[in-house]
Formats: structure tokens, sequence, C-alpha cells
């Protein structure tokens, strides 16, 4: 079935820090919903339902902490549910909300959240249960760890070294240093990544994200109803999911669901966002992208998931610049994930950057002439997989 | 929502027994293959999966993540709403309705191994201000019934005949369950557990399991799937957060959801609309209050309602025929049960409490701290 046209109406972030004490919770999810609010000019009444971007409870140290956010987003009496996916959650509650009005039940949707990733003590304790009490979780795995043996695995099948991991980095930074909402904005070098600490061989410190606090928010609308209004909008033309296995072990494989150097799934979700979005050569119709990469090597294995590369090319084409603001394809302008990780909104972040880039806002990083982007999140223990295609 | 026709076509409600030693995994996937043997279904068919699970209850930050290879996930697009577990059957019906699939598994789940049940559940109140109060989940059904009583006359004798009609259901519709008390004057005088709630007037948490596949016309056709419940209307809404906020003793967020499914099923006058009903009995109160969010009797009848048994097997309105969470509550999956359970009224395939010729039935599952999620489903059978 020919999928409906969805827009992008309205988008609104935080000011990316690692504390916020100055906003509690749901002040913080309403900081982002009233900046989307504000840049298409609706009032919270407009909205006739709310999907609620939560990942796990436990980083906020309340359950079901979307109930407190009810009416942080002016949900009360109106359709409302929450969608986690881990790191995914934001662009799985895009799609959602994109769900909505595609089923004809709504003409307008907020989706919205908010993360204190940066308040939640150490996220990496937190994080390591996720896995399971009884084999993984005494390992002790975390996501660092478990993308560490990611790093090594890409390392031994395409020859990927701790200076391409670097240059991931750099560039990161050097792109969050021209985005005035992104976490970590100082520029660095290949040598100072080199030489920061070890957290998890290959993974240093500076290969890995920063944790985040701060809100987001979008506002999605039938194509009637941006017609209606006379609106500006971005439009949705593809959206995709797709799962990899949880258990650790069953990645250990040389099989191609199971080697744990690629991401199959990201790449599956990726071709169901590029059949809906009529998209058969992502390396030349795609102009921009922003992938879900929290560590510096899950970005080489998330371009080449995109299809704008062969598998164990990314590393090449990095050092050549392909993928720098100015290159063939700029890979995460904004910096990404890598400097900005409120992990409730991260994946629903990189779909706002994409929304700005193809409507020529996106301040300092904008790429110019940038049309069709797209925009992936990466949840679980690298497991949930959702992506989108943006058009203008 | 568009006019794509949905419909239920397999569903599977699995209550584990004391002697049953499958994990949890292995729960879920027993729960998921009986939902698609009930459909005619293979793995292979299933297009996209929506599943709910609550963290604090599992013991898991992100609960998913288990359920995904029990359900079928790998290489799948699986979604989860850990909201509630109604809202993933709402969820899977929009994602057909979307145009992007032509059918949906649909899980929900909730376990009992966490040492303090309650406690586990009080962690999703407000950190600063409500945590350090003994305000469970379960205080908050109290202060709900505590309202009520002081706003109708009578009614605590109305609840109990509630708690014992469900429990009656309950021994018909599953023998083999183990049944609360159903004296009337015991399960209203008895231990208070949440004043005025005592013991009786709910029933401890179980561990269950749901499963639900949901297709479009023509999936069904594809698949000869007879024994349909096609969904008719649907409406999901929610309560503010803070318990505060509220009045207790109303459910603004039922009657949105009523509208909306109303509105779809073009269900005009819902006190003569439905052959059965499946409403949420966390508490005898929470039924009431569905009695008259949903329009089937205002508050002013409710004693007299109950006691002529309008709402009892045999009457013009059988509700909670399963014999509804009062006689089986897995607490975070309940609702969804609802839904089955109506689903399987109007297939036909409801079993020892199967209701003759029921044509339109409704659901309608709450969850949350006083009913905070409201959600209401209208089905109907082949016509």
């Amino acid at each position: 079935m020919k999928a409906p046209r969805v827009g992008i109406i309205g988008i609104g972030q935080s000011e990316f820090k690692a504390k916020r004490d100055d906003a509690n919770y749901p002040e913080l999810v309403r900081e982002g919903v009233s900046r989307a609010l504000g840049d298409c000019h609706r009032e919270l009444e407009d909205m006739e339902a709310v999907v609620y971007s939560l990942a796990p409870d436990a980083l906020l140290g309340i359950g079901n902490a979307e109930r407190l956010g009810v009416d942080a987003v002016g949900a009360r009496n109106k359709r409302f549910m929450r969608i986690n996916t881990g790191g995914a959650t934001g662009i799985s509650s895009v799609i959602t909300g994109w769900t909505h009005i595609a089923a004809g039940v709504c003409d307008v949707v907020l989706v919205a959240g908010a993360d204190k990733v940066g308040e939640s003590g150490d996220s990496q304790t937190i994080l390591n249960k996720i896995w399971d009490p009884m084999y993984e979780r005494a390992l002790p795995l975390g996501t660092i760890t478990m993308l560490a043996m990611s790093a090594v695995r890409a390392m031994d099948k395409y020859g990927m070294t701790e200076e391409d991991m670097a240059r991931v980095t750099v560039k990161a930074r050097a792109n969050a240093a021209r985005n005035d909402k992104a976490h970590l904005r100082k520029p660095v070098t290949i040598e100072e990544v080199m030489q920061s600490r070890y957290i998890a061989w290959p993974v240093k410190l500076l290969d890995a994200c920063p944790q985040s606090s701060g809100g987001a928010a979008m506002v999605l609308a039938s194509e009637r109803y941006v017609k209606e209004n006379k609106l500006d909008a971005v439009w949705i033309s593809g959206v995709g999911h797709c799962s990899e296995s949880y258990y650790m072990g069953d990645r250990m494989g040389n099989k191609i669901m199971a080697d744990h150097a690629d991401a199959h799934a990201l790449g599956q979700s990726f071709l169901r966002s590029y059949k809906m979005a009529g998209i058969t050569d992502p390396a030349k119709q795609v102009h921009v992208a922003e992938l879900y990469a929290p560590f510096s090597n899950t970005e080489y294995h998330s371009i080449e998931a995109a299809g704008v590369c062969q598998l164990g090319e990314s590393m090449g084409l990095m050092r050549e610049g392909h993928f720098d603001i100015g290159g063939r394809i700029p890979i995460n302008p904004s910096g990404g994930t890598l400097c900005t990780n409120a992990i409730a909104v991260s994946a629903l972040v990189r779909a706002a950057e994409i929304a700005l880039q193809v409507w020529g806002r996106a301040g300092d990083h904008q790429i110019d002439g940038a049309r069709v982007g797209i925009a992936s999140g990466n949840g679980g223990d690298h497991q949930f997989f959702g992506t989108m295609v943006i058009e203008s | 929502m568009n006019a794509t026709e949905i419909g239920i076509c397999g569903v599977a409600i699995h209550a584990p027994q004391r002697n049953d030693s499958r994990s949890l995994e292995e729960s879920i996937y027993a729960v998921t293959w009986a939902a698609l043997r009930d459909a005619g279904y293979d793995i292979e068919d299933v297009e996209g999966i929506v599943v709910a699970g609550n963290d604090e209850l599992d013991g898991r930050a992100i609960s998913i993540m288990m359920a995904s290879g029990s359900v079928g996930g790998v290489d799948r697009d699986i979604l989860s709403t850990p909201s509630s577990a109604e809202h993933a059957f709402v969820l899977g019906a929009l994602r057909i309705a979307s145009g992007q699939f032509t059918n949906q598994l649909v899980v929900g789940w909730s376990p009992v191994e966490v040492d303090s049940f309650n406690d586990a559940l009080k962690i999703g109140t407000d950190p600063y201000w409500h945590r350090a109060l003994p305000q469970d989940e379960l205080a908050t059904h109290g202060l709900q019934a505590s309202v009520l009583e002081n706003m109708v006359p009578g009614i605590r004798k109305t609840a109990a005949a509630i708690v014992r009609k469900n429990r009656m259901h309950g021994a018909v519709a599953y023998p083999d369950r183990p049944l609360g008390p159903m004296e009337e004057a015991f399960i209203a005088s008895g231990k208070p557990t949440r004043w005025p709630l005592t013991d009786a007037m709910v029933s401890p948490p179980a561990f269950g399991l749901v499963a639900l596949v949901l297709a479009n016309k023509e999936a069904i056709a594809k698949h000869k799937n007879g024994n349909l419940a096609w969904i008719r209307g649907m409406g999901w809404s929610t309560e503010p957060g803070f318990i505060g906020d509220r009045d207790l003793s109303k459910l603004p967020s039922l009657e949105a959801a009523c509208d909306q499914a109303y509105e779809g099923a073009g269900v005009k006058d819902p006190s003569n609309a439905f052959d059965v009903a499946e409403v949420a009995d966390g508490t005898p109160y929470h039924e009431l209050l569905a009695y008259e969010g949903l329009g089937l009797c205002p508050r002013e009848q409710w004693n007299e309602f109950v006691e002529r048994g309008v709402t009892a097997r045999g009457g013009r309105l059988p509700v909670n025929l399963s014999g509804g969470a009062l006689s089986f509550n897995p607490v975070f999956c309940a609702g969804l049960i609802r839904i089955a359970e109506a689903a399987n009224q109007v297939r036909g395939r409801a079993g020892l409490h199967q209701q003759p010729n029921v044509k339109r039935a409704l659901a309608h599952a709450a969850s949350g701290p006083a009913m905070h999620y409201n959600t209401v489903v209208v089905m109907e059978g082949a016509k």
C-alpha cells in the first residue's frame, strides 16, 4: 500500500548538558515540547495524541516515569502511549507518531521525551541490568564492553585501527563545535583521542559518548492538516525497524545475521525504509545522514548498513574525508550521539537533525543542498534498529 | 481510523500453575506459539510484533530485549509499549491500519518473581514527594474506593457482590485456577489491606501471559481464518500523573476513550449495545467506575444494577464472565487479557464461559495507579 505523506512541522531540542539540575524531569520534557510547539506556532490543545519517548525507567529511577510526564506534554484525557526500544526509542517513537497519522486516527501528533542520564549516577551500572540476570550480568557486560567486542571483531575482519576509531571522534567533535545544542563541543585531535584512557579495549574515553541530560520533541501532521493550515513541513517518506538476537553469544559467529562486526538488522531496517521511500541507490540518492553511533567504532558499521558504501569500505572513505561536512555524504553533521547522548531522545534528535537539514534550518552545521536525509537509532544490546528517510 | 478492517484471529491466555517450571522466556514462547497456532500462523507469517512488559516486575532494564527472541522478533519489526499491555494492542491495530503491515502479533506478560510486588510498583511514584508515603499502586486503589464509598451510600455491599459475582464466573470459566473468598460478608468485613479495601476485595498478583494475532481482511482471507473478532472501535486515553491532581471518583480519560471507540463503532446507546463485556476490575470499585464511564449504568443506579444481576451470568449484560482480575490478576497484562477474553466471546471460543450468540462485545482495560490509563475496544463477529 502506498504510504501516506506525514509531515514534520515542529522541532524542539534542549541545549544538552551533563547536568540539568535547574529543571526536574517533567520540566525537561516540557522544554523540548515548548520549543517544538513554538516552532510550528501550535498549542498543546492542538495536539490530538502524544507518543512518549522514554527508554529504561532505571536511568531515571522512576518506574513508568512517562506517567509523571503526562501533564508536561499536555496529554491529559488524550491518546497517549510510551515507546521503549532502548537507544532506538526516539526514532521508534517518531515512527509510532507517523503510524498514528498514517492509520487515519489523528492529524497532529506530538512526540516528546527527555532524559537525565548525566544525573543517573553511573549509567553503565544501570545498563548492565539490560542483560540476562543468570548468565551475562555477572560478566560484567555494559554497553561499552559489548561494543568493544564489536570493535575487536571489526579490527580482525576489516583491519580497523584505533586511529580509524579516533578519526570518527575528531570529525564528530569538529561538527559538534558548530552545533549549539550539542553536549561535547570541544574539538580534539587524533593524538588526544589516542592518549585518552582505555575504558574497554580498544574503546577509549574519547571514543565514547557522554552521559547527557536534555529533552526533545517533534510535531507531526497529516498532509491535509499541513495544507489546510498553510504550514511549512518536511516529509517522512520511509520508516522501518528490524531486530537482532538478544544473547551476545549468538552474534559471535561468521554468519550473516550473527557477525558482531556488522549491523545486519540495521541494514535490513534501512532496506525497509528505502523501499517505502523509493530509494534504490542510497550512495547517490541520500545527501546527509544522522546515524546513531554512541561509540566511534560503531559509526563504521552503521555507515555500511545504511548502504552508502560496501562492507569494510567505510574506514578508507572516512580517511579521505568522504563523510565530513563538505564531503560526499556528511555523516552526523550535528556531532551525533558520540557528542550528545540523552538516551531517551538521542534517536529522536537524529531524526530531528535530519529534518532540520532537509529543511535548510540546521544553522552552522547545515549541509548545502541537502534534500534527502536518513536517520537511525540503535537500542538494547545493539539489538533494536529503527530507520527513517526524510525529504524536503 | 482508516477504513481498513482489522480482525483478531488468534488468542492465547496462559496461566502457569505452581508446578510449571518454565522460565519467563519459555512461557512467553509458549503463549506466542499458542496464539499463532490458534490463528493458523507460522512465525514466518508474522510481519510485525508489539510487546509489553514492565521493567520493574521483570527485573530487567529493558524487558523487551529478553522477550524478542521468544516472540520471534529476530530479523523482524518489533516495538514495545511499556506504558501498558493494552497499548501494545492499540499500536498493533494502528500498524495494520497504517497500511504498512497485514498482520501483527501482540504479546503481554506479568511475572511475580519480585520479592515485594507492591514495592516494585511503588518505584513509579515521584521520588521527592510521594515515594516516602505508603502510596503503592494498591493504596491508590484504596483511595479511590474511599472516595466512592463516601459518595455512594450502600456501595460497599455492592462491591462485595461484584467480587462474589466475578469469582463465581471464574469458578465456571477456569475451574483449575485457585479462587479467592466468595462469601460477601467476609469480603466486606475481612482484614483491610489498603483501607477500605479488604484482602478479599482484591486478588493477589499472579503470573500470566497473553498473546493475540491481528490481521487485515486480505491476510484473514489468505489464512482462511474463521472465528473472528472484528475491531469496530478503539479508544485510549490517560489521566494526569499526580494523584493529587485528580478527582478519583471520576475517570474523564475513560469517557474520552469511550468517545473514540463508540464513534468508530457507531454506538449510540451503550447501555443496550453489547451482548457481553470484559472490564477492568482490579478492585470491585474499578468495575463500578467502568459501568459509569462506559455508559452502562450511572452511579446513582449502581446498587440496583448489581443487585438485579444485570451483569451476572444470565443477566442482560454479563460482565467479566472470565472471572476478571478479581479471579486471576496478572497485574501488568490483566487489561490485555480483558481484550483477549472479549475477543474470544465474539469468536465463539471462550470455552466453558462462552455466552451464546455474542454479536458485539465491549472490552475495557485500565492500568496504573487508580486506573491511570483507560482503553476501550468494541468488537463484532461476522455479520
